[in-house]
């Protein structure tokens, strides 16, 4: 099926049952003073819940959605037949606008990209570059079809992505990524790089600890920094690099169920509101940056994987079928890329370790924000990539006869 | 104490079939059997059945068939705590006082089978005087209401609780955390206390240098790629493939067990089916083919989720352990004779160097079959070799001065 324009209509029986659901809902107990410590604070998910049930309009938020120009459309995978895949897509008034395709992540949606749709569309001449915006759901998540066959890896994300585009008619464009979309969109540029994508940019800043035999001085700075009081790490790359461990040592036990066990979880959070609600929120808290998440968004974001077309156990098959591929973040040569550092991503990495995954030829830090960066910092993002795109940026002009602007 | 019997609230078995009727389940792939976690036939299955023909009420006057009690037991630092426990003498007097313990996501019903040829009377075999406590929070145990309960705190009240029913010196079988807290008791109160103890559970440290130099010889040797020879058994061999099984596909519900329980916690407290797939997967993964029949894990998990803190007050063990310290790096057990029987799908499988660098081992079995359940799966095999460790001729019969068990 080719493009179809696109309005969740999530239906009234659905709705019912969540109704019904939330009515039964039956809360563990809670350690006294245990905060954030253990997991999600009772009160956090009671007040949440509460809302849930009473006074949250899902069709309110739902008609606030339906405003996003949504189109699905049937995109054939090798191997897995035809996915029936959601996207947002926003052209930008101004023609030569540079394609731009936003690929999210886990906990994530196209929903993310809510806030930087208008600005990167935006028409400012001659302050800054136009883009024309497609956020694709990823399949599995939102409202895209999920692939029905094992082995839908990196490769198979990357595919999407690319046809997409090209259907678009997008022959050449750039890309945003972070979380799954980092790594996705990093498979894109080595797979389509030069002939397809033009450049990429990323607000996830991991990469892998150099190696001695590849990169011998970044890996002996690296060996100074954990074995000798002799840091050559800033305070900024210091602090990132405790952040990382913090992330790695306690708070990665949902990636190692999902890497492994992702259909036992997911009855979980099929079944269970509150259960799916403590599982993504405790991430939507500890992953931003003192980002003031008001109840009825965070309950929109959750709605999103309640009611997602697959329902939300297809979400996690990703960081299954991955395991093996995800790991490997080796350079994607001649593809000029772009980093974004915001201090409370979950891996925050020494700058020089970005070098060793691609092309940089952009690279900001900010002093505050997190890993939905979209999200939190919609304004620093977009400028960022205003700067790496725009005139006399390092990425101006990537995409023939699309440079941003009008001249 | 007068006996107690398990009585679930009519209320509490109607908020079940409630949300029973409501179950949403997951999507699957198409041919994956048990490789993502648990398969949804199986888990669609047992649903109907709890749903519809599982007669709680039925196993519930089984389970009180055993004798129970509840007793308060005052923890240091921690109050009291009301714990429940099975109490089962045998009809000979000199019977040998037995605590067992359990672990996750085991229950005072993993011991059922075990108790009556404990403690049964006869000239061919020592019996035992059977004690069965529910840790606190599993089961109809209280919970601990603050943070830090680890394994010392189990430990104390395995001790006290055995002090409480005239049992000054005894000895103890534990799997699982049942293991740990053993080990604990053996090392706080052995051997004045702690006789002798027995684990199924073959998880110990790695044996270093430093303290078991030729047991860490041994394995230096076995891992060595220049040396192509293995001090280790054929049993040893197979068992290092089993930890690596489990390190590989299993590292996910301890990992967000031993970090965020409160997260999970939701999801297992108002999911049914959710605490059934959770648990489930263990029950099937984790024993050797055993023949589950659908109540008997209808029950196990019934146990759960009617249990007096609710299911996920039995995730916290894990954190608490974990950040104590509880779980590496434990002292040598001087002076408490100690017996092992390995099952060859239990999830650990130490060599034997490593469980005599762990404690005075004087009794060890190697069986065929059987997995991380011995006590339900291999009841007999289990009691016969706590009978050959404990009776005339084994190496701790008399451990408890008069209660050698005979006559």
């Amino acid at each position: 099926m080719s493009e179809q324009p696109y309005k969740i209509a999530v239906a009234d029986e659905d709705l019912n049952l969540l109704q019904r659901k939330l009515d039964l809902i039956r809360f563990p107990d809670e350690l006294e003073n245990a905060g954030w410590d253990y997991g999600v604070p009772l009160s956090d998910i009671e007040r949440l819940a509460a809302r849930w049930k009473d006074g949250y309009d899902w069709r309110k938020y739902e008609a606030e959605l339906n405003e996003l120009p949504q189109f699905t459309r049937d995109i054939e995978v090798e191997g897995f037949g035809t996915l029936n895949i959601h996207y947002i897509h926003q052209r930008s008034p101004e023609e030569n606008a540079i394609p731009l395709l936003f690929v999210h992540g886990w906990p994530g949606s196209f929903f993310e990209a809510r806030k930087i749709v208008p600005l990167l569309t935006s028409k400012s001449e001659p302050e800054h570059p136009s883009f024309h915006v497609v956020v694709m759901g990823l399949p599995g998540y939102g409202f895209s079809e999920a692939p029905k066959k094992k082995g839908f890896a990196l490769s198979q994300y990357a595919e999407v992505g690319n046809k997409l585009m090209l259907a678009l008619g997008y022959d050449e464009y750039v890309t945003q990524g972070g979380d799954w979309g980092y790594v996705i969109t990093r498979k894109m540029a080595k797979l389509y790089g030069g002939k397809y994508v033009k450049a990429w940019h990323t607000n996830c800043t991991l990469a892998s600890p150099p190696s001695f035999t590849r990169h011998p001085v970044l890996a002996l700075s690296h060996f100074l920094h954990t074995y000798t009081p002799f840091s050559p790490y800033n305070e900024y790359e210091r602090k990132g690099l405790e952040h990382t461990n913090q992330f790695r040592t306690k708070g990665s036990g949902y990636s190692a169920e999902q890497a492994t066990q992702p259909q036992t979880l997911g009855y979980s959070l099929a079944d269970s509101p509150v259960g799916l609600l403590a599982w993504i929120y405790e991430k939507l808290v500890r992953w931003t940056d003192g980002y003031k998440w008001d109840d009825d968004e965070v309950l929109t974001w959750i709605s999103i994987y309640w009611f997602s077309r697959a329902g939300p156990a297809a979400s996690l098959r990703i960081y299954y079928e991955t395991v093996k591929d995800r790991s490997n973040l080796d350079l994607v040569p001649g593809v000029p890329m772009g980093v974004s550092y915001f201090p409370a991503e979950l891996f925050v990495v020494p700058k020089s370790w970005m070098r060793t995954v691609g092309d940089v030829v952009f690279l900001a830090e900010h002093p505050g924000g997190g890993h939905f960066a979209a999200h939190e910092k919609p304004d620093e993002l977009v400028a960022d990539l205003r700067k790496m795109f725009g005139k006399g940026g390092p990425a101006f002009h990537v995409v023939q006869g699309k440079s941003g602007y009008s001249a | 104490m007068p006996p107690i019997q398990i009585a679930v609230p009519d209320a509490d078995l109607e908020l079940l079939h409630k949300k029973l009727e409501l179950v949403r389940f997951p999507d699957e792939l198409e041919g994956v059997g048990w490789d993502y976690g648990v398969p949804l036939e199986d888990v669609e299955r047992l649903v109907a059945r709890w749903r519809d023909g599982y007669d709680w009420r039925k196993h519930e006057a089984e389970l009180n068939q055993l004798p129970q009690f509840t007793r308060d037991i005052e923890v240091d630092g921690f109050g009291t705590l009301n714990i429940h426990y099975v109490h089962q003498r045998s009809t000979q007097e000199n019977a040998i006082p037995l605590l067992f313990v359990h672990g996750w996501p085991g229950s005072f019903i993993e011991a059922r089978k075990i108790i009556p040829l404990l403690t049964s009377e006869s000239s061919e075999h020592p019996s035992f005087h059977v004690v069965v406590y529910s840790l606190p929070a599993f089961g109809f145990s209280e919970a601990p209401r603050k943070p830090g309960f680890a394994i010392k705190q189990y430990a104390e009240i395995g001790l006290k609780l055995m002090q409480a029913l005239g049992y000054n010196e005894f000895v103890t079988q534990g799997g699982d955390w049942g293991q740990r807290v053993t080990r604990r008791m053996a090392t706080l109160y052995g051997p004045k206390h702690v006789k002798a103890w027995h684990t199924n559970f073959t998880h110990t440290d790695t044996p270093s240098f430093t303290r078991s130099p030729l047991a860490a010889l041994q394995h230096a040797i076995h891992e060595s790629s220049i040396i192509p020879f293995s001090p280790y058994t054929e049993f040893e061999k197979k068992g290092f493939k089993r930890n690596e099984w489990f390190e590989a596909h299993q590292a996910g519900y301890y990992t967000e067990q031993n970090t965020q329980p409160q997260t999970l916690g939701y999801a297992l407290a108002d999911s049914p089916v959710g605490l059934l797939a959770w648990i489930y997967e263990k029950l099937v993964l984790w024993s050797d083919k055993y023949q589950w029949d659908d109540d008997e894990v209808l029950t196990w998990i019934s146990i759960y989720w009617f249990s007096r803190a609710g299911p996920a007050a039995s995730l916290r063990i894990y954190y608490e352990a974990h950040h104590a310290g509880d779980i590496f790096g434990q002292p040598y057990v001087s002076a408490v004779p100690m017996g092992v029987s390995y099952f060859p799908a239990e999830l650990f499988l130490a060599p034997i160097s490593w469980m005599k660098a762990t404690g005075q081992l004087v009794f060890t079995a190697h069986h065929e079959s059987g997995g991380h359940f011995a006590a339900h799966e291999k009841p007999e095999v289990l009691v016969d070799d706590l009978r050959k460790m404990f009776g005339k001729g084994g190496p701790a019969h008399g451990v408890v001065p008069g209660k050698t068990g005979y006559a």
